[in-house]
């Protein structure tokens, strides 16, 4: 995969990505439908590769817009990858050389990486974790899963421990899959199901399709740097 | 300017600790008054997760799903609020309450008065839940609180 088919794609992803969160502003207040609805727009744009590297620049600038609206970011982690992608990419689009258009670009495949692996290993280090505990209390009392229903998984100790471990294992052994083509696709495939999973249980919506969005990074990085 | 780099540099630079620990977990509850002096009633949770949900209903919200990243949002302040107390978290969960009673109460059934509470759970010795009331607003007049 060439440097510019992998932004394209970025891009593309990113575009849908923001699009549809733009749409769940739109039935909000009416500074934020201004926003957003602005967003939208330059996501139109960039959607079809409209001057890309000048809407790249409107949309990081409505980025900090955005985190000094909620103080913040709005969706959590979403929104930090959403910042993320959108300026690695106006980085990469915006440098003059090439070698520094790549390193800006490998940047937020290093990220995607450290994402995951970084998650497993805070929880592996951790007794509650090691347990099943800390899975059972994230469906008994925590505020992510989507119905009372749900609930009853805390109930399920044995369930949530293989649960818990299958996670924390695939995502300490995550970099192990750069080494081939194969494996890094098996493991973005299950990343994504893992993703869609969340998404499923807490509502987790935006992480999902964000996180599709990085993806080319790391398979362009792998075909630069390993293969 | 200060303030924005320090807004922005958690998402150049993030920590990716998600989970790291699970935390006392906040709800939002609400009460309506008819004045600024009543004692409130009964308190009542915002936006309280439904029993079920269908299959369907979760793929749908994969690309449709604005009353729950609201809610999400609404954890996050209560959170804020909890731990470095400002205006601007406390204005966000009064609006959002009022936008939500103005929307899903019928016209005459909301009162003049607006007051809310974060009540924390976490798991206690053993096992069961415990809960932890640790930030209460003043009565707020309703009336202009939804406005953009």
């Amino acid at each position: 995969m060439t440097l510019d088919a992998a932004l394209r794609a970025t891009e593309i992803l990113m575009a849908l990505a923001f699009l549809q969160q733009s749409a769940e502003h739109l039935a909000g207040f009416r500074d934020e439908r201004l926003i957003y609805g602005l967003r939208a727009i330059l996501c139109a744009l960039l959607l079809f590769g409209i001057a890309s590297p000048w809407v790249l620049l409107a949309l990081v600038l409505l980025g900090l817009l955005i985190l000094q609206r909620f103080q913040g970011p709005y969706n959590g982690g979403s929104d930090k990858m959403s910042l993320l992608i959108l300026c690695c990419l106006t980085a990469a689009r915006w440098l003059p050389q090439e070698h520094w258009k790549e390193y800006a670009f490998a940047y937020l495949a290093g990220q995607l990486v450290i994402c995951y692996f970084i998650s497993g290993q805070v929880k592996i280090v951790k007794p509650e974790w090691r347990s099943g505990r800390a899975l059972q209390d994230v469906f008994r009392f925590s505020a992510y899963p989507v119905s009372e229903g749900l609930r009853a998984f805390a109930d399920q100790p044995r369930l949530l421990w293989a649960m818990g471990w299958a996670v924390m294992l695939f995502e300490v052994l995550f970099p192990l899959a750069l080494f081939s083509r194969e494996t890094l696709i098996l493991a973005l495939f299950t990343a994504a199901l893992f993703h869609l999973a969340n998404a499923c249980l807490f509502g987790l919506n935006r992480f999902f399709w964000i996180w599709l969005a990085a993806y080319p990074s790391l398979l362009w990085l792998q075909e630069r740097v390993i293969l | 300017m200060l303030s924005l780099l320090k807004l922005l540099l958690p998402a150049l630079m993030p920590s990716w600790r998600f989970f790291k620990s699970v935390d006392p977990s906040p709800r939002v509850e609400w009460a309506m008054l008819a004045s600024a002096a009543s004692a409130p009633q009964s308190w009542r949770e915002f936006r309280p997760r439904p029993q079920q949900l269908t299959p369907l209903a979760m793929l749908r919200r994969m690309l449709w799903n604005p009353r729950w990243n609201e809610s999400l949002f609404l954890v996050s302040c209560a959170e804020r609020l909890t731990l470095t107390p400002t205006e601007h978290s406390e204005q966000e969960i009064l609006r959002r309450i009022t936008a939500e009673l103005q929307r899903s109460l019928p016209p005459g059934a909301c009162l003049p008065y607006l007051q809310f509470r974060l009540v924390f759970l976490d798991r206690a010795e053993d096992g069961g839940l415990i809960k932890a009331i640790t930030y209460q607003s003043e009565p707020h007049l309703m009336a202009g609180l939804a406005a953009p």
